[in-house]
């Protein structure tokens, strides 16, 4: 046993997943070494054409094997049909013992769980929600789910501490040697930055088309130098489930006033000056937050540099009025996102690893001002869980938490002190996600708690006289108080899930729950 | 056999069921919900000690919860034991 | 001098408004047992109020309750449910005449008194929905010491005076000055209605302009995010404070000096003069220059 730096004792190796390396420190481990990569080839002018009849033609033809890794992403999001496919056609070939390795999972991947209970998915390497989530938590994987953020995952890649035999890449448009685009096509996405640092690092790349245009296509999210196969078929998704309409404002007066105590945080920061740099979730406090600042922005002629991460309609409205000079967009949520992404050249697509990654020459979060950030819960030590329930069950993937966390100059959690009587300001979280390190400010409606770290905060902070100031100790007990004392959660010993910090470290496990 | 039931579903909110039970049934109390998992046990502990202080008997309780404080829980556990007696209606 | 411009209408059936309300900021708070509740949960709202009243906590907030009018069954009941914690005060729906000042007076004294409360405590805010309330305004305002407050309705009193409710507000314009008449002629609290439409901010900061200017002390708010638009027009003007400040500063020196007369640009200040200024500090937020 090990005890890292945010108190969790750990084993040095779990079964399933490997020795582990305890978490010592944001920025503790430095790498060493030269990048992993994929398998050399060679392509001449006696292949001009890479379709395959069908997803089975194409997994027979890139040479998927039982035990292999297989990986996609989420663009696609509730309305991806391309996973389910995948799986379906590999356990109609016999292959099984798959390690599957997703950017995340959704809902409407519920349909893998025969697949996970039969054994032709063993191992998830990436976010599970849901019933796949509850299934995990109460121990129905072989291998524990081992958890990622945006930026760590195409860190274990290009690091080779995942290594992926075959990439399958859902793409809303693709010609036939392989250039690939998000922007057009009846399953538009937008952005497909998730799925770029698969494509170079595979064995093996197959895109998954609905619409299938003429060479060249242009301009291209991932171009053919590192596509092998590409297969179209009739839908890859649900346009419904892709992308939501329009992203709305919450109108619930609690969210609005946790947000306005946000909002105010950010005003009185040093930060808050032209070139200002942002990043907010598309959650219903975040939103809220981006919507008062864009009216104080306006209000005070203050014009931002970019808006970064999760890209809705917000964002690109703020860029149309000159709030923002850039959007930097690695996930477009609606469709007016997806829109712009199309025609605006000032809205950027990028990576996941130009967005996130830690370990190369520079991701955008290390240029980010402020990032609004949720979580189920977090503690006295400002530490955050943004992965587990109250019930103590493995329900959401880490996004982009930890990275603009460790990236921003100033992070602010927002989250009401309880929800229901479920108490969201605790002793000690139950999962660590994101270590208190680099979390900046707590907001509630019940006030604003600024990480002791940070007395320049604090200071700005009571000069600008609107900010609720109160310590996280007060926002504790007072939850505590609200809610009366917390029955522990009933786990077994066993670990279920492994939640890594950006750099591979290991910043905390879940245990199977005794039910 | 007697009902009775008070409270909502929306946030913060419980639904509290009453039911007569035989004489000399006791006090059967189930909570199912959002807090369940976490505070199940003291829930109904605290409905178990209001009903005992209005008098209650033999009852079969079933909370529906939402997120329901204690001072919550126990007004409508208070308002379903009254709408069930006619102790204090409307 | 306590602030009165904003008092945030509570549902009294919700328990989430009830517990967090207080936060919105507002001056001061109406937990609601009428309108607000339906016919059917009228008991169990009367139950989880009282509770909340018992338990709960409301910050800075003046805290009152709306009762269910004297014309129905419940008025007694709620009052006995939430005055025994010493609450601030009650409103009272429908108030046509001082006899319905008088019956609630009575109640009030009578659960003080079992409550060992101080009697007279509970002061009344008394809703002047009809035409015949706004008529008889002076003689309500001045029918019992407990009354601090009066306030004209809306869709009831525009619906009494056969006329609906306009944008421009022209149906309310006569009964908003004669209740802010009455109230000063009384020497009590003149507050508004609520404004309805809670998406039409440039609607309620003309409202709230308008009935600030006619020399409301405050309005009721049917939703929080109206409380920091409402506070935004009652923030006293730059030169507003610029001159308070000159004119308690001379006061302060006067009084000093032992001298009783106070002079300010040239012009003599009388008491009342030197009030509204220090009224005007504290709503502009500067506590303590009052002080």
């Amino acid at each position: 046993m090990a005890r890292n730096s945010v108190g969790r004792d750990l084993p040095e190796q779990i079964p399933g997943y490997g020795p582990v390396r305890p978490f010592s420190g944001h920025k503790a481990r430095i790498p060493e070494g030269n990048r992993a990569g994929g398998k050399l080839k060679a392509t001449f002018n006696d292949r001009t054409d890479k379709t395959v009849k069908d997803i089975k033609e194409a997994i027979k033809a890139s040479g998927l094997r039982s035990g292999m890794t297989v990986s996609f992403h989420h663009h696609l999001r509730n309305g991806d049909y391309v996973v389910n496919q995948v799986i379906d056609a590999c356990a109609e070939m016999g292959i099984r013992d798959l390690t599957l390795f997703p950017t995340a999972l959704f809902g409407v991947h519920k349909a893998l769980i025969p697949h996970i209970k039969s054994g032709v998915i063993s191992r998830i390497m990436g976010s599970v929600n849901g019933p796949i989530g509850q299934l995990a938590s109460e121990g129905g994987m072989e291998s524990p789910v081992v958890l990622r953020s945006h930026g760590g995952r195409p860190r274990a890649v290009v690091a080779g501490d995942v290594k992926i035999d075959v990439a399958f890449i859902a793409s809303p448009s693709a010609d036939r040697y392989g250039n690939l685009s998000g922007r057009i096509g009846r399953s538009a996405c937008g952005s497909m930055g998730y799925a770029v640092t698969d494509a170079e690092y595979a064995d093996c790349v197959i895109a998954v088309t609905d619409n299938l245009v003429p060479f060249p296509l242009t301009p291209v999210s991932i171009n053919q130098t590192k596509v092998d196969f590409v297969v179209a078929v009739d839908s890859i998704g649900d346009p419904a489930g892709i992308v939501s309409g329009t992203t709305q404002v919450t109108r619930d007066p609690m969210r609005l006033l946790i947000a306005h105590h946000a909002a105010a945080l950010i005003e009185s920061s040093p930060y808050f000056k032209d070139g200002i740099s942002f990043q907010t979730g598309a959650g219903g406090i975040s939103l809220a937050v981006a919507a008062f600042v864009r009216e104080v922005m306006k209000a005070r002629g203050i014009k931002g540099s970019f808006g970064l991460g999760g890209i809705t309609s917000f964002f690109v409205d703020m860029l149309k009025e000159g709030l923002f000079e850039h959007l930097m967009d690695v996930q477009s949520f609606d469709l007016v996102a997806v829109k712009s992404i199309a025609e605006n050249p000032n809205h950027v697509e990028i990576s996941a690893d130009w967005y996130a990654n830690p370990w190369n020459s520079g991701a955008v979060v290390n240029m980010l001002d402020t990032v609004v950030l949720g979580a189920t819960e977090v503690d006295r030590n400002f530490n955050a869980n943004v992965n587990t329930e109250a019930d103590g069950a493995l329900l959401h993937g880490i996004g982009g938490h930890q990275d603009t966390a460790s990236g921003a100059k100033l992070t602010i959690i927002t989250t009401p002190l309880l929800r229901g009587r479920i108490p969201c300001v605790v002793d000690d979280v139950y999962t660590v996600t994101t270590p208190g390190e680099v979390v900046d400010a707590i907001v509630t409606e019940f006030g604003v708690a600024i990480n002791p770290l940070r007395q320049d905060l604090i200071d700005a902070a009571k000069d600008a006289g609107d900010v609720p100031l109160v310590t996280i100790d007060e926002l504790a007990e007072r939850a505590h108080k609200m809610s009366g004392p917390m029955e522990p959660v009933a786990t077994k010993d066993r670990i279920i899930g492994v939640v890594e910090w950006r750099d591979g470290t290991v910043i905390d496990v879940v245990r199977q729950l005794d039910k | 056999m007697k009902t009775a039931q008070a409270g909502t579903l929306e946030s913060m909110d419980c639904v509290v069921s009453l039911t007569e039970g035989a004489a000399g049934s006791g006090l059967a109390v189930t909570v199912g919900g959002a807090s369940a998992a976490r505070f199940g046990k003291a829930m109904e502990k605290r409905i178990t000690e209001t009903l005992q202080k209005l008098g209650a008997r033999d009852l079969t309780v079933s909370v529906q919860d939402n997120g329901a404080l204690d001072i919550v829980l126990e007004a409508r556990v208070e308002a379903a034991w009254r709408r069930m007696t006619g102790g204090d209606g409307a | 001098m306590k602030l009165r411009r904003t008092m945030l209408y509570l549902p009294g059936n919700n328990p989430n408004m009830l517990l967090r309300g207080w936060l919105f900021g507002s001056d001061g708070l109406i937990l609601d047992l009428e309108d607000a509740v339906s016919i059917h949960e009228k008991d169990s709202a009367r139950i989880l109020v009282s509770r909340i009243l018992r338990e709960g906590e409301f910050g800075s907030c003046e805290v009152t309750v709306r009762i269910n009018g004297v014309d129905t069954e419940y008025w007694e009941k709620d009052l006995e449910a939430v005055v025994p914690f010493g609450i601030d005060g009650i409103r009272v729906p429908k108030v046509e005449g001082p006899e319905t000042v008088k019956a609630v007076d009575e109640a009030l004294t009578r659960i003080e008194k079992e409550a060992g409360l101080t009697v007279g405590r509970t002061k009344i805010c008394c809703l002047l929905e009809t035409a015949q309330g706004i008529w008889n305004a002076y003689d309500v305002a001045k029918a019992s010491p407990r009354v601090d407050a009066i306030c004209p309705g809306g869709e009831d009193l525009t619906a009494d005076l056969r006329t609906q409710r306009s944008d421009e507000g022209t149906e309310l314009e006569g009964p908003r000055r004669q209740v802010v008449l009455a109230a000063r002629a009384a020497g009590i609290d003149a507050f508004d209605t609520v404004f309805p439409r809670i998406n039409d901010d440039e609607g309620l900061i003309r409202e709230t302009t308008f009935i600030k200017q006619l020399g409301f002390d405050g309005k009721s708010v049917i939703h929080p995010r109206q409380v920091p638009i409402i506070h935004s027009v009652f923030m006293p003007t730059e030169k507003e404070i610029d001159r308070a400040r000159r004119i308690v500063a001379a006061a302060k020196e006067a009084a000093e000096r032992g001298l009783g007369a106070v002079s300010v640009d040239g012009r003599m200040v009388d008491a009342p003069v030197v009030k509204r200024a220090q009224f005007t500090l504290t709503r502009a937020g500067f506590f303590e220059e009052v002080q």
